[in-house]
């Protein structure tokens, strides 16, 4: 059985997720979704498959909120795959609602790593509302609502009517946050629901949208890592593990396409959010004309140079010792 | 090893000494072509030279802290070193798949 779709809202207090939920929820396109919350809004959500849900987090030593927390949330999906299995629930599609105040990533990292559900959810999309009236405030103000757009694949800016995003600057300033994220407008919580689902968020095109000098807004740190000659997949390997090992929470969100010099013709696709990665994925051929390795890092503050250069001086050392 | 490899190294361990929160610098050690000299604002000084087949040899005021394997092992020697208390971190590759 192929994996079902699984999708995160996320955004601020107020940002409108819940507005733009129940709007979505009204197309037929989206008339099988099970909708997971952790906090019920002033909206009442008029939906046969709500479940409620109390994340649970637990600061651990090392400051690592993922890793060891299995949480309620985990727990309400493999219920309601449960009940959808023995025929009780009939849906083709989840979305998790976060609270406002949500760190979105220990919330992918739990999708992705934990055994019960991960194999039957395959992660679909991250979409962040950001409210246009009073985003630019809340980003002033309120760390976790970069990190929000940070690490989403789609921001749907909301309450348009009441500001003009890109005449306040907002649109402009979330971009540079997250320049691979497309933005949408939401009027009412209206937004065209085959944008925000129906698609791989591994989309490539969106590689496309880096440049590679870096993007910083907010203390977030976007770039995109670029090299034309193929990679020895030890290289790739030591790399990410790098990374995960000395970076910790300063790397947000990673996605690559990786030409391996063991694949020829078969690039890699990787994502990972902070230390924890999906396994890689091989296409059957790249998507389009661009052979170089692209590999996009949103960050809070890690230098894109740095990670160049490791990339290179790692791939120079695996391969003198292929050589050796 | 390649004097455009040797700098490539150099910057990288400065930049792996910024994510950790080290004031330190990193130079060509002028003893010997393809090895390092590190010295952070608090006074340590090590000594950092590449050996064969791809391990590095580590000292720290004169003392040896042994060999490490390739530069992952480099550099976890370091950060273990110069500052235990940053976060540290480790690779989990998750069961979901990407497509």
């Amino acid at each position: 059985m192929s994996p079902l779709p699984i999708s995160v809202v996320t955004g601020f207090l107020g940002s409108g997720k819940t507005t733009l939920l129940s709007r979505l929820l009204r197309d037929p396109a989206l008339a099988r979704t099970a909708v997971i919350v952790n906090e019920f809004g002033e909206v009442g959500l008029d939906h046969l498959l709500l479940e409620a849900s109390d994340e649970e987090v637990v600061l651990l030593e090392g400051g690592c909120l993922c890793c060891k927390v299995r949480g309620d949330l985990v727990r309400t999906a493999g219920d309601l795959l449960a009940r959808r299995a023995r025929g009780a629930a009939a849906f083709d599609r989840i979305v998790v609602e976060t609270t406002g105040l949500a760190d979105p990533a220990p919330i992918l990292q739990a999708l992705m790593t934990d055994r019960e559900i991960a194999e039957a959810l395959r992660l679909e999309s991250v979409i962040a509302t950001v409210d246009c009236a009073a985003g630019d405030a809340t980003l002033d103000a309120h760390p976790e609502s970069v990190k929000q757009a940070a690490l989403a694949d789609r921001i749907v800016l909301t309450k348009t009517d009441l500001a003009d995003p890109a005449a306040s600057g907002l649109a402009e300033r979330v971009r540079r946050i997250n320049p691979s994220a497309p933005q949408l407008i939401a009027l009412h919580g209206a937004v065209d629901a085959s944008l925000l689902f129906g698609s791989s968020v591994y989309e490539q095109r969106n590689l496309a949208l880096y440049e590679s000098h870096a993007h910083t807004d907010d203390g977030v740190t976007s770039f995109c890592l670029r090299r034309s000659a193929p990679l020895h997949a030890v290289t790739l390997s030591l790399f990410l593990q790098t990374l995960a090992e000395h970076c910790g929470a300063k790397l947000l969100r990673l996605k690559g396409l990786v030409d391996v010099l063991e694949s020829p013709g078969r690039p890699a696709l990787i994502h990972g959010v902070q230390h924890v990665f999906h396994p890689p994925a091989w296409l059957e051929a790249w998507p389009d004309h661009d052979r170089t390795t692209r590999i996009v890092v949103i960050s809070r503050g890690l230098d894109a140079d740095w990670l160049q250069d490791l990339l290179e001086v790692l791939d120079e050392e695996v391969k003198a010792c292929s050589i050796s | 090893m390649s004097s455009h490899k040797t700098a490539g190294v150099a910057r990288v361990l400065s930049g792996a000494l910024r994510v950790w929160g080290v004031s330190a610098s990193v130079e060509r050690d002028p003893e010997r072509a393809d090895a390092f000299v590190l010295r952070t604002q608090s006074g340590i000084r090590m000594q950092i030279a590449p050996t064969a087949p791809y391990g590095w040899l580590v000292w720290r005021e004169g003392r040896s802290l042994g060999t490490h394997k390739g530069l992952t092992g480099l550099l976890r020697s370091l950060r273990e070193e110069l500052a235990p208390d940053a976060a540290a971190g480790r690779l989990i590759i998750g069961s979901q798949s990407l497509l």
